[in-house]
């Protein structure tokens, strides 16, 4: 799949904004604070219908514009394909080949991306809610039924806190048998989210651990690990993790009445990086985490891949200066002549040379963008 | 913006009805002004008789100008089955398409803690106390099909069942329409918020 054509209205720092691309690398070089991470954000935002780094969508208008609209033409398996999104204060509005989408999962999947950012790098040593945000938005991409599962998870599980923390306070009375009406519902939807999780890591992880090796030159074995709260693994079935998680739930029933909160539950599952055995978050070097992010995303788009029948769009936000020449070597192989990809850079110098021979380049000032040869 | 008194009350009394916002408000009281005398007149005394002529039936809670309502005392109707519905408007539409022959039971809501309302708030504990009658022996539980509507349900049937009558649960409730379907978004914006704070 690639874009073709770009048309930014009054979104960002972008006043109108019209490119064409080949199926290729398009690397966007640009001092600080001219418009690179706009650019990256306009492509993931018509993917996505969403930013990747704001949950506010008027931001992406340009100041003091009523409206903003990001268009984009491209090519995928289907044939070609128009894409829209319109941020407005009413709020959002998506548009696929000229016609309005009511459900955004009507929407997404047209256009599938994987974007590595500066905080990508974070995924190794972040906090276990940033590894819980990166299956959720990589899950949610490929599989819609995993977001239906989840946001009904979230919704009982306000619902279950809400009824948790009224109690506590003598809001409400002690109606067990409503709790146990919650329970059954969070326990529903919970193992739908635990069992779809286990799935997609064993399937990530076999695509990752081959790349890892690879870029490693064969030192270093990857291993994912999925950690759940309550006492599940991979090897059960949906209905058995229900069992094994409404257990739990009647194990902990005091205390989860003395802290006033759900405690377990797909909400508080976590993942774990292993290098040849070893977690990384506590033993990792700078540069095996760096790795393990750069694996985990080249994995990405052969799971998407594998799921869809094409490659996806790959954005590159400031990370590609943060790889030593032979990880760039390695992310080349992976994407030449498949996976459109943009890259963005502040300087050139970073890059390694078979890369930019092979690229288009863009020249971003203060939101005008120039192609250059 | 300075109303004169009268137009800002006719305005606020707008804005207290679901889904009107202030500049919709305002452009309905300005409408009314606009209209002849006698209109208004109508429009106004409909409000009135609705709200002094229309009760709740003290046997369903459907609402009505009897009371009984017109479907407790229908002879016609089998006053063994009982459909469990969320509200009133449930009622009309469930009698519009005329498939069911039975009796209602009109909760006044589903159970929600986030909304402050739980199993007491809404008529459940006035439908266990009903289903002591002996003619009472099938329930169809037509909540709405969304988490709260499902739960009310599920808690429903987990009283009554031990009874040993016959529950069914078919889920009814009008599809919500309007904006986007954004109810995967709140989940997602969470897992922004979670990007921002590195
Ligand atoms: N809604 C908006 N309207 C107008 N301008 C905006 C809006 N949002 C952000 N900007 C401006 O866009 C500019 C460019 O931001 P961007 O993040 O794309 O920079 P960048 O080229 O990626 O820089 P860096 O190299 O520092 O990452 C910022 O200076 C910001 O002030
Ligand atoms: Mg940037
Ligand atoms: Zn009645």
């Amino acid at each position: 799949m690639h874009i073709n054509e770009l048309h930014l209205k009054d979104y960002r720092n972008y006043e109108d904004l019209h490119l064409f691309f080949e199926n290729r690398i398009n690397v966007i070089i640009g001092e600080n604070a001219q418009g690179k991470t706009n650019m990256m954000e306009a492509i993931y935002v018509l993917g996505m219908a969403r930013s990747h780094r704001t949950p506010r969508d008027k931001e992406l208008i340009r100041w003091e514009q009523p409206f903003s609209r990001v268009e984009g033409q491209l090519t995928n398996r289907h044939g070609p394909a128009k894409m829209e999104v319109i941020f407005s204060k009413q709020g959002k509005k998506v548009k696929l080949n000229g016609l309005e989408k009511k459900r955004l999962t009507d929407y997404i999947g047209a256009c599938t991306i994987v974007m590595f950012a500066p905080e990508d790098l974070a995924l190794v040593k972040g906090s276990p809610q940033i590894r819980r945000r990166f299956l959720d938005m990589e899950m949610g991409q490929i599989y819609t039924v995993y977001l239906y599962y989840l946001s009904q998870y979230h919704k009982i599980l306000k619902q279950r806190n809400q009824w948790l923390k009224d109690v506590a306070q003598n809001k409400t009375a002690k109606n067990e048998a409503f709790f146990e009406v919650m329970t059954d519902q969070l326990v529903e939807a919970g193992a739908e989210v635990i069992q779809k999780r286990f799935a997609f890591l064993q399937k990530l992880e076999n695509w990752a651990q081959p790349i890892h090796e690879n870029i490693t030159q064969g030192t270093e074995t990857l291993a994912i690990d999925y950690v759940p709260s309550a006492p599940v693994d991979a090897s059960m079935s949906t209905d058995e993790i229900k069992t094994a998680l409404k257990a739990e739930y009647v194990r902990l029933f005091e205390q989860e009445i003395r802290r006033a909160t759900t405690v377990l539950g797909p909400h508080r599952d976590d993942l774990k990086f292993l290098v040849n055995g070893h977690d990384i978050q506590v033993y990792g070097s700078q540069g095996q985490q760096r790795t393990t992010a750069l694996s985990v995303k080249l994995a990405e788009i052969e799971l998407i891949y594998e799921k869809t029948g094409e490659y996806p769009i790959l954005l590159l936000d400031d990370v590609l200066s943060e790889l030593d020449d032979s990880r760039q070597t390695h992310l080349l192989d992976t994407i030449q002549g498949k996976v459109q990809t943009f890259v963005t850079t502040t300087n050139v110098g970073g890059i390694h040379h078979e890369m930019l021979e092979k690229a288009t380049m863009f020249h971003v000032t203060g939101g005008s963008i120039d192609q250059t040869d | 913006m300075q109303y004169p008194q009268p137009i800002s009350k006719l305005i606020e009394g707008f804005t207290k009805l679901p889904g009107i916002g202030p500049k919709t408000a305002a452009r309905l009281a300005f409408y009314i002004l606009d209209m002849n005398e006698d209109d208004v007149m109508d429009f106004a005394k409909a409000l009135m008789n609705a709200k002094r002529e229309l009760t709740y039936c003290s046997v369903c809670h459907h609402i009505t100008d009897t009371d009984p309502c017109r479907i407790c005392q229908d002879k016609d109707r089998d006053p063994s089955v009982i459909c469990v519905v969320q509200d009133s408007k449930d009622v009309i539409a469930m009698e519009k398409m005329k498939e069911f022959g039975g009796k209602y039971h009109v909760l006044h809501g589903a159970i929600s803690p986030v909304d402050g309302v739980g199993p007491e708030d809404i008529y459940v504990p006035d439908l266990i106390k009903r289903l002591q009658d002996e003619t009472i022996q099938e329930l169809i539980i037509a909540t709405n099909p969304n988490i709260e509507g499902e739960a009310t349900a599920m808690y429903i049937s987990r009283l009554v069942k031990p009874t040993g009558m016959k529950v069914s649960r078919i889920a009814h409730g009008l599809p919500v329409g309007g904006d986007l379907e954004y109810a995967d978004e709140v989940t997602l914006s969470k897992a922004i918020e979670g990007r921002r704070q590195l």
